[in-house]
């Protein structure tokens, strides 16, 4: 029974796979990100491009300002739903929350059609709000459009954490500190924000990871109209304006923008534990 | 006794506004594909022509085909590498197995579409692997942007039985490994395994970003005809967006109730023991 463990045999097929298709693809772009497009001999211009034409500093200011208004968004919305979940009977609650874990699957096309028949230039919405309410029509191809659009995914996705998060915090907790003579103040800042912090930045670590790469419905939405870096790279690496060392150097630059801001998120998750500031 | 009146119309509506949130979305884009025309606040007449002329053009059809065929077999590979995996990691307690599934947490955060997009561009479009433009190359791609829902599905049911225990009394029957996989542990992490299959599946069937950036000459998915016809044919485009709904639903409602005979069936073990 207990030879030496026959578990890592089972974990050939995995590891054969993660190699294959991930860290080989990512060799790959690591590599040919410092190859010349044409001669293919080693050179650092592809990086001294993305940090000095003004197309890829332009779309990485907009990928970091974009990713970080739809995460406030997610983040908002998300946890105002989860608060209010939490606070439904558990029959509501769940088919509520199955609800809302419907968007994580739905292609980003099929969100990009919806918002275009929603609020597209003659969307129901927009006639609405024109005829009826005397307002001006919502612009959907705008930056605000794709915060919107785009939080359809982000609120549902925030919401399912931070329920979960709300349903685990422990009232008797609250109520000691209030016994003990906590001010309200207190209360959150010592307790409920260091129970509340661990589910609530792996939350919005998922959707700033996943923001920063996005890029489906912005492209069925504005096509290559708003810059972003995924775009930039989208559009290197396939036929309009092929360019694989730089759509690698893209590549490796927004893989280092996610782990950097995941770490962020990691430092700040450790210094709202309890005894993690001072 | 007024404001409690109030404030439960309030919290009803509140949760109305909650679940239209959702719904609006995903039913306009049926309603839109059954009527006829759709100019104004309301839409005019019923009809499934845009549903039948996807259907009978050769085009779409084939796409529909397609489609399934890639979804299927990526949720094959993901079953295949992921069973295993969670089988071998679940037993793993130490260091090892903590660091495996904190790292399966990760990956698809770092490793997100377009850059697997871009990878699988570069790796696989010349020897030694050269499947550029090959169904199998999107299948891989579908089951690498997958996997990970799998794994977490397989490895939750691991975590629900005690399959260590099991194990060692189907062993002192005489079971051997394979007997054991086939008779006691695979039966027992079914529902981890359909709740996998049903998530891969209907990711896979709507992923556009890699397909678009892998898509050979030889064939297109649903996603890639809908996004052409986003621009030339929103009539087409609409009853794509609803057959892509549609099986986003059936996946859920399918995992919904996977959920529900597990949560029943640990309801009644435990008050049998």
């Amino acid at each position: 029974m207990r030879r030496p463990s026959h578990e890592w045999f089972f974990l050939i097929p995995i590891t054969v796979f993660l190699g294959l298709f991930i860290f080989y693809p990512l060799s790959q772009v690591v590599m040919r990100s410092f190859t010349d497009n044409l001669t293919g001999d080693f050179t650092l211009q592809n990086y001294i491009n993305a940090f000095s034409q003004k197309r890829y500093i332009g779309s990485l200011k907009n990928t970091l300002w974009f990713a970080g208004a739809c995460t406030l968004v997610g983040a908002v919305g998300g946890t105002f739903v989860g608060l209010l979940a939490s606070r439904m009977s558990p029959r509501v609650r769940g088919l509520l929350l199955s609800l809302y874990s419907l968007p994580m699957t739905l292609s980003s096309l099929v969100v990009a059609f919806a918002f275009i028949v929603l609020l597209g230039r003659n969307g129901v919405f927009n006639i609405i709000l024109n005829r009826y309410l005397g307002l001006p029509k919502f612009d959907l191809y705008s930056w605000h459009g794709l915060v919107v659009t785009y939080s359809f995914y982000n609120i549902p996705l925030m919401t399912l954490t931070m329920a979960s998060v709300f349903l685990n915090l422990d009232r008797s907790l609250i109520e000691a500190a209030r016994n003990l003579g906590a001010r309200a103040w207190q209360v959150w800042i010592y307790v409920i924000i260091p129970v509340l912090a661990p589910g609530f930045i792996a939350g919005i670590s998922i959707v700033l990871a996943g923001m920063l790469a996005a890029f489906g419905t912005a492209l069925a939405l504005t096509g290559m109209a708003k810059s972003l870096l995924s775009l930039q790279i989208y559009s290197h690496a396939s036929e309009s304006n092929y360019n694989i060392p730089q759509a690698s150097a893209l590549a490796v630059i927004l893989i280092i923008v996610i782990v950097f801001s995941l770490l962020v998120l990691n430092w700040i998750e450790r210094k709202l534990k309890p005894g993690g500031e001072r | 006794m007024r404001r409690q009146a109030v404030l439960s119309v309030l919290q009803k509506a509140i949760l109305v506004l909650l679940i239209l949130y959702i719904v609006l979305p995903l039913l306009v884009p049926l309603i839109f594909s059954f009527s006829t025309l759709w100019m104004d606040i309301l839409p005019e007449g019923f009809t499934v022509r845009w549903y039948l002329k996807i259907f009978n053009r050769h085009k779409y059809y084939q796409g529909l085909i397609t489609s399934l065929l890639i979804a299927i077999s990526a949720v094959a590979v993901d079953a295949f590498i992921c069973v295993p995996a969670a089988y071998a990691i679940n037993r793993l307690r130490g260091r090892a197995g903590g660091l495996l599934r904190s790292a399966f947490k990760i990956f698809p955060l770092i490793f997100p579409p377009i850059v697997v997009g871009t990878g699988f561009v570069q790796a696989f479009n010349r020897p030694p692997l050269s499947w550029s433009g090959s169904l199998m190359l999107a299948v891989f791609a579908h089951a690498t942007l997958g996997f990970p829902f799998m794994f977490r599905n397989v490895l939750a049911a691991f975590q629900t039985i005690d399959e260590r225990t099991l194990s060692e009394a189907a062993a002192s029957l005489g079971a051997n490994l394979w007997q054991r996989f086939g008779y006691v542990i695979i039966p027992n992490v079914i529902p981890g395994i359909l709740a996998g299959s049903l998530l891969v599946f209907a990711i896979s069937m709507g992923e556009f970003e890699v397909t678009s950036m892998i898509a050979g000459f030889g064939w297109r998915t649903m996603p890639l005809l809908l996004y052409r016809s986003l621009i030339d044919d929103i009539r087409a485009a609409s009853a794509i967006s609803g057959i892509l709904i549609a099986t986003s639903i059936v996946a859920f409602v399918g995992m919904t109730l996977v959920s529900a005979r597990v949560g029943a069936g640990k309801l009644r073990a435990t008050e049998r023991t």
